[in-house]
């Protein structure tokens, strides 16, 4: 590999690579470094061209700031309801494609994915009109649902991948042996399925909480963080909201180099099974 | 069903086809249908509900005339004539009040009427936004294609592992920072008293409106979207062998050429799944014309759709700017998967 690109990209095409990778970060993180900075400033708006001195007052303004509390046992809440919703929903769908003999799968599929094509906006109202038929107004329970509408196709989607690789011998095995549906269900499929489960769990957990565009729409007079925080963008700026963002920059980088990490293992990993 | 059934049991298949009914009828199709419903009819109450006033008026008016009739017949001898004039003119005025209570009911719950009214009000300038949201959108994607293909080709193919996990990383940050995050930085870049007119300032080039103009919800559109192009691509890219680019070189193709006839065509489902996702993600954005104008520059369209349904709370014509905005995104949709030569199932990966 190493060999590969040294022989296949001259040193001309090689300088034009390495200033377009520096153009590319430098546009990717100086705004954010921008953004952080700014959280430290004592200055009363997010400013980093007025420069007052260092300070960690902001943080101290956050932490009393009663409606970024509320808004995210809000988030978790949601959150937590929309893992527990588009899990089994996510579950099912992935059964019905890989097991499913139908001609109408091809159709059902494309159903299936389409809330991921669809804008979020647009599966925020749809579901707030929809139970404002029924007569539940907008909320905490609206917001759960509209969510939960497009992250049970990712759940899908992930089950669907670590269903195609199944040994169905193996339930075909136990049941052979005299297991009963449920039996094989829990010993062998959900064991299985077990990591999917996982990742599935923090992707559901991270797209709700992320979520701005669906929850919007749906979420009627209540707020969860993410609102909040667009609402503090528009009205009342004040360096708290940076503060948010370093700590979200924080978790992220965290988060981010964690998976780059577990993921370059799994992948020497399988080099090394390879032989 | 068959293999469905014999798997997993005729209890739990029908807890699966129940879930799934759940999810794709009641969360899926019947929200869009009602939402669609909504959108052509409307509740006629200022037009009709002065005509039915009216009407209701003349009716009472009729029925006084009446009365003064009865009292007149009432006054004459008494007589079979009499009394069968008298029973006429009750069942008149019987008929009329039943009439007025009709239109009474009427005038309180107006009535559905199905037109395609809420699209026709669209008129001309909210016409000019939706278009506009539609091209910028478009505008967005391919930028983000020409930027991103090089990136995710470089990651997927040039560098060294080592390198290569390391540009990963740096990828993934600002693509997992939520999205208001990232388009607050870019805030305060263009602000009035911003970073961006701070150094204009130092060249002496006096404050630029950024926001006012547009144009700053353009630029935090791009940055905030861009990233949803580069790992589809990357994704496809990755699994094209090698070899075939090398073979390819050997046999004296120009660079631009390996890229049309090898890379390409290789990576058609990631492209077109990082155009519609670009676009979809521009043209349904909220967030970032929210933060972006602070409403001092034209509004994006689904701005105009917020103010449908929760400022001026007029949700028939909201469900039809939404409905027009659905349609554009799945007519994207189509258009790229015919471009690309692709179906739904390469998409969805």
């Amino acid at each position: 590999m190493t060999a590969v690109s040294q022989t296949a990209v001259g040193q001309g095409s090689r300088l034009v690579f390495n200033v377009y990778m520096v153009i590319f970060f430098a546009y990717m993180f100086l705004p954010l470094i921008l953004m952080v900075a700014a959280g430290f400033n004592d200055f009363s708006t997010p400013s980093v061209t007025v420069w007052r001195g260092f300070t960690l007052k902001w943080f101290a303004v956050l932490a009393q700031d009663s409606r970024m509390w509320s808004g995210l046992v809000n988030s978790l809440i949601i959150a937590v309801a929309v893992i527990a919703v588009s899990l089994p929903l996510g579950l099912a769908g992935a059964f019905l494609m890989t097991r499913l003999e139908s001609r109408y799968r091809g159709l059902l599929y494309g159903v299936m994915v389409s809330p991921l094509l669809t804008p979020g906006i647009i599966l925020g109202i749809s579901t707030l009109i929809f139970w404002r038929e029924t007569g539940v107004s907008g909320g905490l329970f609206t917001a759960s649902v509209a969510q939960a509408t497009y992250i049970s196709s990712y759940a899908m989607l992930m089950f669907m991948a670590r269903l195609e690789r199944q040994d169905i011998t193996l339930e075909e095995a136990a049941m052979d042996l005299g297991a009963s549906h449920i039996q094989v269900f829990r010993r062998i499929t959900v064991p299985f399925l077990k990591p999917t489960i996982l990742t599935a769990s923090v992707i559901a957990f991270l797209q709700s909480f992320e979520n701005y565009n669906t929850t919007i729409f749906s979420i009627g007079a209540s707020h969860t963080l993410v609102t909040e925080i667009g609402s503090r963008m528009r009205f009342g700026l004040t360096p708290a909201v940076n503060v948010i963002g370093i700590i979200f920059v924080a978790v992220t980088i965290l988060c981010a180099t964690t998976y780059v990490i577990f993921r370059e293992r799994e992948k020497a990993r399988a080099v090394a099974v390879r032989g | 069903m068959n293999r469905l059934l014999r798997s997993l049991g005729p209890v739990m298949t029908t807890v699966i086809v129940l879930l799934s009914g759940v999810w794709v009828v009641g969360m899926i199709i019947a929200p869009q249908l009602i939402m669609v419903e909504q959108s052509f009819w409307t509740k006629d109450r200022s037009g009709d509900a002065v005509v039915i006033s009216v009407r209701i008026d003349r009716l009472y008016n009729e029925i006084d005339v009446l009365r003064f009739d009865k009292t007149d017949a009432e006054a004459l001898a008494p007589s079979p004539r009499r009394d069968a004039k008298i029973a006429g003119i009750e069942a008149i005025i019987a008929d009329k009040q039943v009439a007025i209570a009709d239109l009474e009911a009427r005038e309180t719950t107006p009535e559905k009427v199905y037109s395609l009214r809420n699209y026709t009000i669209m008129g001309q300038a909210h016409l000019a936004v939706f278009v506009k949201t539609i091209l910028a959108s478009v505008a967005v994607t391919l930028i983000a294609f020409v930027v991103c293909y090089p990136m995710a080709y470089a990651v997927a193919k040039l560098a060294t592992p080592g390198k290569a996990a390391i540009i990963m990383l740096g990828l993934i940050i600002p693509y997992a920072i939520n999205e208001l995050l990232r388009v607050f930085a870019w805030l305060m870049i263009l602000n009035h008293n911003g970073v961006a007119n701070y150094l204009l300032g130092l060249i002496g080039v006096g404050p630029v409106p950024f926001l006012e103009s547009g144009a700053g919800v353009f630029v935090a559109m791009v940055y905030a979207y861009i990233l949803f192009m580069v790992f589809p691509i990357y994704n496809t890219i990755e699994t094209l062998d090698t070899a075939q680019i090398e073979a390819a070189r050997d046999l004296g193709a120009p660079t631009w050429q390996i890229h049309r006839r090898v890379v390409m065509p290789h990576a058609k489902p990631g492209i077109a799944v990082g155009c519609i996702m670009t676009f979809m993600l521009s043209a349904g954005s909220y967030a970032v014309p929210y933060i972006m104008t602070r409403g001092t520059a034209e509004p994006w369209f689904t701005q105009l759709i917020y103010n449908k349904f929760f400022e001026s709370s007029n949700w028939n014509t909201g469900s039809a700017y939404a409905f027009t905005l659905l349609v554009a995104c799945i007519v994207f949709v189509f258009l790229v998967m015919r471009m690309f030569n692709v179906n739904i199932k390469d998409i969805a990966k």
